[in-house]
């Protein structure tokens, strides 16, 4: 692509140290958002440019490391499928905005919401009288042969009011600066949250440069997004339940999900999260069923219900759309909205806009001919070569044919695609994108830019958020901005006008505050997760705590080559094998070289694909506490990713960065579990969470005490042995304070087995587990103890019965503490059950769902 | 003719499943050639919800939901239904040529003002469905019947009596997911196979074709008493002739229906039609059997 001479008429800049304003090289031909097409800033720019240029390149880029930072400790992520390395790409975010002066802003303003009532008349059309059909308005292929027409939705779409709840449109810009709409967004569009995420991020690094501005604020559109979701309940109007349908952890946009629950207040759910009964839908919760009033689904139409739509979706709940027809639920948008998808019906806009509204499209969209019909098609077969060819179903993110890229050959084949079905194709217009200056590697650079627009529906239309989410493309020439292939994004900057901008968020005045607060409806999957969360903590933790008093004792061992110091080594790496299920090699105690040694030890921590290493502990820890992202706190979130960001296993090459790493690790999960304890309220979310915790350190402390100390060692080991334990579980300091004595066993057991007052104890597990448990919601009206209930008095008072005295009775002859493994044992197993029973009493929801109908039709011949 | 129908569908679970959703189409439709006197829904355990409808393409589809544990779940529909014999079409539909029904389907809006229900509906049938797709391999399959100027009727008797000639009845080669490539390929299939065969043909010519499901009166060999529940579902194709409506073809049997077929639903395919359909939560491993009975009533 040619340049054109950057004769840039930029402000007074300094000589070194700019952003290059005097370097910006646009595009011949091609429209910049800054310069306008005459290669003159435009005034709303300049003062913005001025600014920066001012604060000058290094700071704008440590500002642009500070957004970086700021992202991802919030946990801003974009899932990239087929990524099985990490879950989560970070989000990009570029420092400079895209600024939209308020003059323009209005036009597409007016534009956006004119699309969306237009949009929303033929979705209601389309699934209720079909006149449109009928009257030959839209050739009825067009809408049969879209995959979006689902007719078991027809007649679910009330013809009154709004239907259409939630819309997007992606704009660009044509060479003379003309915008186009280049697609529509209806059945559960995206990138709203993100928008607000990247606000929130620029009000951090250019806090001045946003006031002066005076820039519109995002949070009125939410402000009214909520209230049209709380409008939408069909029954229970004053106090409707409104949850967030997400497809789960792995869907690309599941961090918008989770953060748009958790800023609008609602539930995160997904599919077998809801059950239809009665034709209602509830939601599981620990507290049983909840009705559900409003569902903001993520999840795509045909996915939503596997009894009416796709059989084979394992996403949605079996019989919603049943009650959606009984006017029993809302759906945002409706199950049927993907129809106006269709790339095909933005050729018939105009015509419709006129039938409907009387009026001229304000925004048009790209140009675009539909091959159904014969004139079209020949249109689109003859021009191939400037055209870019889509099928109307849209299969792969990028399914874009560019006529000019094909080969004879491969146009010959498209021809006879078209022709053969032409119904599913459309050609477009090459449509031209705006540049726009993106910071690039210390300077500014012109990128091809994309703005995805907002529109929420209210009382009197649709607003349209003032802002949105602009995209633009990593390298110069690219096209696609899509996060999926690296695209980066920024904040869109809609200028105030002479009234005031949006005022803030504030409480809604018409309708009463409810004092009452919703009991917590955590859903069973949540509580699956939470519990989870805390049994991965600890065993990170224990493990940790373990791997640091065996380093240590190795650099003794190392250092002394004293036999006493190898055979604790020997007794510490067997207990670790225990506790944790390692399986370090240590046939003859440590026969193994000690580089052997540590090479295994490094892989028993590093090596994410081996079960109990401490890397595969964190990763499933991670992916438990991503999975309930909505319920964290900002800080404790910030503490999760500190400790995931922080644990790079490649550079644990050594006893040294490995102790650094461990110590690290140990502090990251000392700040998490304090946060949790400071932030969550004690119901039943956090029971669960701390009773994961409780259950496995008892399950690990029992599992370390079995495997080091029920064996007799001689004297002498056995003193190195209570003091590598008592380190081991961080009890060290405890014990001397208390006993000032030498390393005994009995002393040990009665402060780390039976001291219910010492957090480290079994029996202050136990005892902290037992009224965890009688806390958490059951079914009323039951005065006997539930099985978990009984498992946990059994085991408290079998632990606050015993004394170590009684358990180290022994002859003299016995190879080891017979009793004292009795108790554990039993301890562990009694353990074991609770964690069955908690599971099967509070986590049910992982009984799946089947398809069952008729695998083959046979039948006699007359 | 009268006819008692009683079809009965009993699962199986290993395991109890706590909640069952159901969709069924298991009532007999009405329209002019059929009647549906009466038709009893009997579930067991019984169902907590119960909810009937009409779908799009006119059927009765009831929705119920059983809602209490359960290993068993049995679902009789007992219908009585009358059948009147097909009239033969008149001389002007006979004679239609294929290539002149294609157009009408393709320019109705030139014709008429505004599309009927009908042709709106026909139009839906003339494109692709999920388990009824076009494919070259169909269209020159389906081209020897296809010769200019033909009428249609003819060309879909001659296509219903190829595919009864060239292709085998094997209930042990399909099943619902068996794609028509393969039922091509081998040249097996049962009934919806060949229906849904027939319908793809026809749509690769531009025309519009559906899917039938119901039930085939059998005939009991001289001598032989007659099995009651030996009968089983049946399914056949029916295609749109302007000015005449739809007319039903049984390529499993090479018969145009007279009053022995009766009909259940019809849609694009079997997908759109399935008699009974669930979602069970729980369950473990399930089997199913099937058993229907087709009694004339004198």
């Amino acid at each position: 692509m040619t340049t054109a001479n950057a004769s840039v008429t930029a402000p007074e800049t300094q000589a070194t140290g700019g952003i290059g304003v005097q370097h910006y090289a646009t595009r011949l031909g091609s429209y910049d958002e800054m310069l306008a097409s005459e290669q003159k800033m435009l005034p709303y720019w300049a003062q913005f440019i001025k600014t920066l240029e001012e604060m000058g390149s290094e700071a704008l880029d440590s500002r642009r490391h500070e957004a970086q930072r700021l992202l991802r400790e919030n946990g801003v992520t974009y899932n990239v499928y087929g990524d099985g390395q990490k879950l989560a790409r970070p989000w990009r975010l570029d420092p400079i905005p895209l600024l939209i002066s308020n003059e323009e802003w209005t036009v597409i303003e007016a534009g956006l919401k004119q699309r969306a009532k237009l949009l929303d008349l033929i979705l209601k059309d389309i699934y209720g009288k079909q006149a449109l059909l009928k009257k030959g308005l839209l050739p009825c292929e067009l809408v049969f042969a879209h995959q979006g027409f689902l007719h078991a939705c027809m007649g679910t779409i009330p013809r009154r009011g709004k239907q259409l709840s939630v819309y997007a449109a992606n704009l660009v810009r044509g060479a003379k600066g003309q915008l186009w709409v280049l697609n529509d967004r209806t059945q559960a569009p995206s990138g709203s949250g993100y928008a607000l995420e990247n606000r929130a991020v620029m009000m951090r690094i250019l806090p001045d440069i946003l006031r002066e501005t005076r820039v519109n604020r995002l949070s009125g559109f939410f402000n009214i997004f909520s209230q049209r979701l709380a409008s939408m309940a069909l029954h229970n109007k004053d106090n409707p339940r409104v949850v967030v349908l997400t497809p789960g952890p792995y869907n690309e946009t599941y961090f918008e999900h989770a953060y748009l629950a958790s800023y609008l207040g609602y539930t995160l759910v997904q599919g077998d999260d809801l059950a239809v009964r009665d034709g209602y839908v509830w939601l599981k919760s620990l507290a049983g069923l909840q009705p559900v009033d409003v569902i903001l689904r993520r999840v795509d139409d045909d996915f939503c219900d596997p009894l009416s739509l796709r059989n084979d979706s394992r996403l949605g709940v079996p019989g919603l759309l049943e009650a959606v027809r009984r006017g029993n639920v809302a759906v945002v948008n409706p199950l049927g909205s993907s129809l106006l998808e269709n790339p095909a019906l933005l050729a018939f806009l105009p015509s419709l806009a006129q039938h409907f509204l009387g009026k001229d499209l304000i925004l048009p969209s790209v140009a675009t001919w539909w091959c159904g019909q014969k004139r079209e098609r020949d249109f689109v077969l003859a021009n191939l070569d400037k055209l870019i060819i889509k099928h109307i179903n849209r299969r792969q993110a990028n399914d874009l044919i560019f006529g000019n890229e094909l080969s004879s050959a491969e146009k010959d084949r498209l021809r006879a695609a078209i022709l053969a079905k032409p119904h599913w194709y459309v050609g477009q217009e090459q449509f031209s994108f705006s540049t726009i200056p993106a910071f690039i590697d210390h300077h500014i650079e012109p990128r091809n830019a994309v703005l995805r627009a907002f529109v929420v529906a209210d009382d009197d239309g649709y607003q349209v958020m003032p802002g949105g989410l602009t995209r633009v493309p990593r390298d110069k020439e690219g096209v696609v901005v899509s996060n999926q292939v690296g695209g980066i994004s920024k904040d869109t900057w809609v200028l105030a006008g002479k009234t005031e901008p949006t005022p803030p968020r504030t409480t809604r005045l018409n309708r009463p505050l409810i004092l009452n607060p919703i009991p917590e409806a955590l859903t069973s999957r949540a509580a699956d997760h939470l519990f989870w969360v805390g049994r991965y903590v600890e065993r990170i933790d224990c493990t940790a705590r373990l791997l640091r008093t065996i380093l240590a004792k190795y650099r003794t061992s190392q250092e002394y080559k004293d036999d006493l110091d190898d055979h604790c080594l020997a007794v510490l790496l067997q207990a670790f094998n225990h506790v944790t299920g390692s399986r370090l090699a240590l046939a003859n105690g440590l026969s193994a070289s000690p580089q052997n040694l540590l090479a295994d030890l490094l892989v028993s921590v590093k090596d994410a694909k081996k079960t109990g290493s401490l890397s595969a502990n964190i990763q499933a820890w991670n992916y438990a506490a991503f999975s309930v992202r909505d319920l964290w706190s900002q800080d404790t979130w910030r503490s999760v990713d500190s400790i995931q960001h922080r644990w790079q296993p490649r550079a644990m090459t050594g006893i040294e960065p490995l102790q650094t790493s461990l110590d690290e690790l140990i502090t990251g999960i000392v700040a998490f579990t304090g946060l949790i304890n400071e932030s969550m309220t004690r119901e039943a979310g956090w029971l669960l969470l701390d009773s994961g915790r409780r259950l496995e350190r008892a399950l690990l402390l029992v599992a370390l005490l079995r495997s080091s100390l029920q064996v007799k060692h001689g004297q002498a080991l056995l003193q190195q042995v209570v003091e590598a334990v008592l380190v081991a579980t961080d009890s060290f300091s405890v014990y001397q304070r208390r006993y000032r004595a030498v390393m005994q066993l009995p002393l040990l057991l009665e402060l780390l087995l039976f001291d219910p007052s010492h957090p480290r104890s079994v029996a202050y597990q136990l005892q902290h587990l037992s009224g965890h448990i009688a806390g958490l919601p059951r079914e009323t009206g039951k005065s006997r103890l539930s099985v978990e209930e009984r498992l946990i008095l059994k085991a408290y008072t079998d632990v606050r019965l015993g004394s170590a005295d009684e358990v180290l009775a022994t002859n003299e002859e016995a190879w080891g503490y017979d009793k004292l493994g009795w108790l554990l044992d039993s301890t562990r197993q009694l353990l074991w059950q609770i964690a069955n029973e908690v599971a099967q009493a509070y986590f049910n929801h992982a009984q799946t769902a089947q398809v069952v109908s008729i695998k083959t039709l046979a039948e006699d011949e007359l | 003719m009268n006819y008692r129908i009683t079809h009965s569908t009993a699962y199986h679970y290993s395991q109890a499943v706590g909640l069952c959703q159901n969709e069924a189409r298991l009532r007999p439709r009405e329209f002019w050639r059929q009647q549906c006197l009466s038709s009893e829904f009997q579930v067991t355990p019984a169902a907590t919800d119960f909810y009937e409808r009409t779908d799009y393409f006119g059927n009765q589809v009831t929705y119920f939901a059983v809602q209490k544990m359960h290993t068993q779940l049995v679902v009789t529909v007992t219908s009585d239904v009358a059948v009147y014999p097909r009239p033969e079409p008149d001389d002007n539909g006979q004679q239609t040529a294929w290539e002149h029904v294609r157009g009408q389907l393709q320019e109705g809006y030139a014709q008429t003002p505004q599309l009927s229900r009908e042709l709106l509906d026909a139009r839906y049938c003339v494109l692709d469905s999920p388990m009824a797709a076009n494919s070259p391999v169909l269209a020159e399959y389906a081209g020897l019947s296809f010769q200019p100027g033909r009428p249609l009727l003819e060309v879909v008797r001659d296509l219903m009596q190829r595919i009864y000639r060239d292709f085998t009845y094997d209930p042990c080669f399909t099943t619902i997911a068996t794609p028509l490539s393969e039922v091509m390929a081998h040249r097996r299939g049962v009934c919806q196979d060949f229906a849904h065969l027939a319908i793809a043909c026809l749509r690769s010519f531009g025309l519009a074709a559906r899917y039938v499901s119901g039930y085939v009166e059998t005939a009991p060999q001289a001598g032989v008493p007659r099995l009651v529940g030996a009968d089983a579902s049946h399914a056949w194709f029916s295609v749109y002739i302007p000015g005449i409506g739809w007319v039903d073809f049984d390529p499993t049997n090479n018969k145009l229906p007279f009053d022995q077929h009766i009909t259940l639903a019809w849609g694009r395919d079997f997908a759109d039609v399935t008699p009974l359909k669930g979602i069970a939560f729980g369950g473990g491993q399930h089997s199913l059997s099937v058993s229907v009975d087709v009694m004339r009533l004198t």
